[in-house]
């Protein structure tokens, strides 16, 4: 991984560890078990879908529909009896909307805020006529796989592994990984040097929607039960995570360390206010507070990139 | 039209190739052929339809009509990446390198070696290394290439475009940015590329390098075919003639010959930056005086300060308008002063300081009459004035509500003194007049300068290219060290005259510099 293309520095490394140190000390709970259990169960979602917002960052998008198709795809496989018939439905519905997303934006000229602005908002309703209320009953197989542990590790975290193993072999080991880079720089130039850069631009929205998919499929699978409403706040989230990351939102510099920092951070940030007894409204301003100082702390630091 | 025969087989034929833009024609009915294993020159003015002809063949744009073979089949290139797999390689006038992957990233890029599918990381890096070795640039692959400077990383994008393995090459003014030594080297990669059995498409618009190492050239004019010829069957004066469709001679309008009028600008004492020497001079109305000398040596300064751009240190300066009554005039009061005493400031870099480029023509002509109208003001919506404006700019352009940044430089160029004229300012400060533009707009800009002095205007222009000095300018002021050293008139002048004068003591030291000011 190069450094100059990651974004990581070492604010965007330090702040989860600070955070972390700050908790440790000032919340004796922290450290327990099950509270760290709990955290990387809770971070785990976040951590998927950010995997997938920093590949279209990367090609200078943003998604806001994430959110919608997670809910969308935990109602999905709540309301099928059969478990590989949901994830089955589950992934073709990432596919369609990755694939109107990229297409609306690269092909259409759409701006990437109101094209998957607009599929966000389609979605939610659809999540609604399929579930209007929180239900149904997520099958126990898939409960099984989001649950507990698998050779001692909790298994939240061997799924945010095995995400982020396939996007690290996406971006670092493939040649649509190197063209994510070069069209997030600059898509004239890529072009002009032979990379197709519509296929690259619709590929990051398919692999950031069915990356929100798994996400989706996760958290339905951890409360064996859908909700329309379960991804909602994770579009706007799963941004701040990527720019708390040092992700570039304007393309081209962006890396896993950076998401898993990005999510991380704004994980314990919640926790740590549970674990406070601090009045959760206060994690929004102190979350906006943060995201202001990590992008003014970037555009100082990498500009002319 | 018939086409040179050279006895081989073509290995590009373009025929009948048209290509319009909006209504624009930037190609009409166009042939071209190439053959292997020569160095094929592509020259006309700017907007001749020579880099439109070549992106065709690149597959940036597709023809309208016309078709394109290579090695004798018909080709469609819908897009860059199927132009290289035809085995076309371009390498274009603006930079592609990408600033955040590495030289190895950006020399393999869209080509990149894979194994099992993936991409082979040693193998990117050693081709990479091959690569810069073979061409003999001294670059580490594994270097991001936003930390190189811009000259080397032309370097990179030549090489990119060397090493494609392809049969035909194109580079479209490669050569601007390069220094003597590396156009030598590129010199030396084409005629490598030639002696392996390559076509080379070369566009310049430098003849001398196109003496040195090109074949053949074909000339466009106004997206017209000209000519294909043999470099042996032309001299520079034919090929300029054939560019150009008329001679040098005519380019400058005539001097009137007259006294110059009332003092319009007198500059008693200037002093640009802290340290720097102090500057006197005078304009004239009815003249138009030009400022020369080395690149650096502080003209630039001394034309910003008058401007109020960069507002000078110290400064006693009078001003007398029209009827002849003297006002203050105080540049560090900064540009809309200045501005406000009818003296404005044509930058040599337009597009960055000058033009609103997605604005269209009549409201940067418009912007010109807003001048010295309080904000709350209602703007004039004078279109008869602006029309008439346009023609007597002599403007090429679709309309008036084309943007400002599809137009020519030479048109670029016209509107920005337009604006000025529209303005009613009576001094007009001209840095580079007709820097990036074509022979054939020279000369109205020219004549639009000159018909301006005549309707008792005062002209400051500042040169780097000491022939249009002498043929545009009244009197040339020589500068060197921040000093006025030289006011001389320019009917009579002679290059080496006014070189002498911009190096006087380390004249032979200094030989080889004072090339590039002439260049």
């Amino acid at each position: 991984m190069n450094s100059f293309r990651s974004g990581s520095s070492r604010y965007t490394v330090g702040l989860p560890l600070l955070l972390f140190a700050l908790l440790a000390l000032a919340a004796p709970s922290f450290l327990a078990t099950q509270n760290l259990v709990n955290v990387s169960g809770q971070i785990a979602a976040l951590l998927i879908v950010s995997l997938g917002q920093m590949v279209v960052a990367l090609v200078a998008g943003i998604d806001l529909s994430v959110g919608s198709v997670m809910s969308l795809a935990g109602c999905l496989v709540a309301t099928q009896a059969d478990p590989l018939w949901g994830v089955t439905l589950a992934l073709a519905l990432g596919l369609c909307v990755g694939l109107v997303n990229g297409l609306g934006v690269a092909v259409a000229g759409i701006h990437p805020l109101v094209m998957t602005l607009s599929t966000m908002t389609f979605l939610q309703g659809l999540a609604y006529l399929l579930l209007p209320i929180p239900g149904g009953a997520v099958p126990p197989v898939l409960g099984a796989l989001a649950n507990g542990n698998l050779w001692g590790v909790p298994r939240p975290l061997l799924w945010c592994a095995a995400c982020a193993l396939a996007v690290y072999l996406l971006l670092h080991r493939t040649r649509l990984g190197l063209h994510i880079f070069a069209v997030g720089a600059n898509a004239r130039s890529a072009h002009l040097n032979g990379v197709r850069a519509v296929a690259v631009v619709v590929s990051a929205y398919v692999v950031c929607s069915l990356l929100a998919v798994v996400a989706g499929i996760y958290l339905a699978a951890r409360v064996s039960s859908g909700d329309p409403a379960m991804g909602a706040a994770f579009g706007l989230e799963s941004v701040t995570a990527v720019a708390l990351g040092g992700i570039q939102l304007t393309g081209g510099v962006g890396s896993i360390l950076g998401v898993v920092t990005g999510a991380l951070s704004l994980g314990l940030i919640t926790n740590g206010i549970n674990l406070l007894g601090i009045s959760p409204f206060l994690r929004g301003t102190l979350t906006g507070l943060l995201l202001l100082a990590a992008v003014c702390a970037q555009r100082r630091k990498v500009v002319g990139l | 039209m018939s086409l040179p025969s050279s006895g081989a087989e073509a290995l590009v034929v373009a025929r009948g190739i048209s290509k319009r833009f909006g209504s624009t024609a930037a190609l009409q009915d166009v042939n071209l052929s190439g053959h292997a294993g020569s160095i094929h020159a592509l020259t006309g003015e700017n907007g001749a339809g020579k880099s439109t002809l070549m992106k065709l063949l690149a597959g940036v744009h597709q023809p309208d009509a016309g078709e394109l073979h290579i090695g004798g089949r018909p080709v469609h290139l819908r897009d860059p990446a199927a132009a290289r797999a035809a085995g076309i390689s371009t390498v274009f006038q603006e930079l592609t390198v990408l600033p955040n992957l590495t030289v190895a990233e950006n020399l393999l890029l869209g080509r990149e070696p894979t194994r099992h599918g993936l991409v082979d990381r040693a193998a990117m890096l050693t081709d990479a290394a091959n690569v810069l070795a073979r061409i003999g640039i001294a670059l580490d692959p594994q270097r991001p290439c936003g930390s190189l400077s811009i000259g080397e990383q032309q370097l990179v994008e030549i090489a990119k475009g060397v090493s494609a393995d392809a049969s035909v090459f194109i580079f479209d003014e490669p050569t601007a940015p390069l220094n003597r030594a590396e156009v030598d080297k590129l010199e030396q990669l084409l005629r490598a590329l030639k002696a392996q059995g390559k076509l080379v498409f070369y566009i310049s618009h430098r003849l001398d390098e196109i003496f040195r190492f090109c074949d053949t050239v074909t000339v466009l004019k106004d997206g017209r075919w000209v000519c294909t010829e043999p470099i042996e069957a032309l001299t520079h004066d034919r090929l300029i003639a054939l560019m150009v469709g008329r001679s040098l001679q005519a380019l400058f309008p005539p001097r009137d010959g007259t006294a110059p009028g009332p003092a319009a600008l007198e500059v008693r004492e200037l002093t640009p930056l802290p340290g720097a020497a102090n500057a006197r001079l005078l304009l004239r109305r009815g003249e138009i005086v030009g400022m020369g000398g080395l690149e650096g040596q502080g003209q630039r300064e001394i034309i910003r300060a008058l401007a109020g751009a960069l507002p000078p240190v110290s400064c006693d300066i009078v001003r007398h308008d029209r009827e002849g009554r003297v006002q203050p005039f105080d540049p560090r009061h900064g540009v809309e002063q200045v501005v406000r005493h009818g003296v404005g400031l044509v930058p040599e870099d337009r597009k960055l300081e000058g033009l609103y480029l997605e604005l269209p023509i009549a409201d940067n002509i418009r912007l010109g009459l807003l001048r010295g109208l309080g904000l709350m003001r209602r703007a004039p919506r004078e279109r008869g004035v602006i029309e008439q404006m346009a023609q007597q700019l002599q403007l090429r352009s679709r309309d008036l509500v084309q943007p400002v940044g599809d137009l020519s430089g030479g048109n670029q160029q016209k509107v920005m003194i337009g604006r000025w004229l529209a303005a009613g300012i009576d001094t007009l400060l001209v840095e580079q007049p007709t820097r990036g533009v074509d022979v054939g707009a020279k000369a109205e800009i020219y004549g639009l300068l000159r018909g301006f002095v005549q309707r008792g205007g005062a002209v400051l222009a500042l040169s780097s290219d000491l022939l249009e000095l002498i043929g545009l300018c009244d009197r040339i002021l020589m500068v060197r060290a921040g000093r006025i050293v030289g006011d001389v008139p320019a009917e009579g002048a002679t290059e080496e005259a006014l070189l002498a004068l911009a190096l006087v003591d380390g004249a032979e030291s200094k030989q080889p510099s004072a090339l590039e000011v002439t260049a």
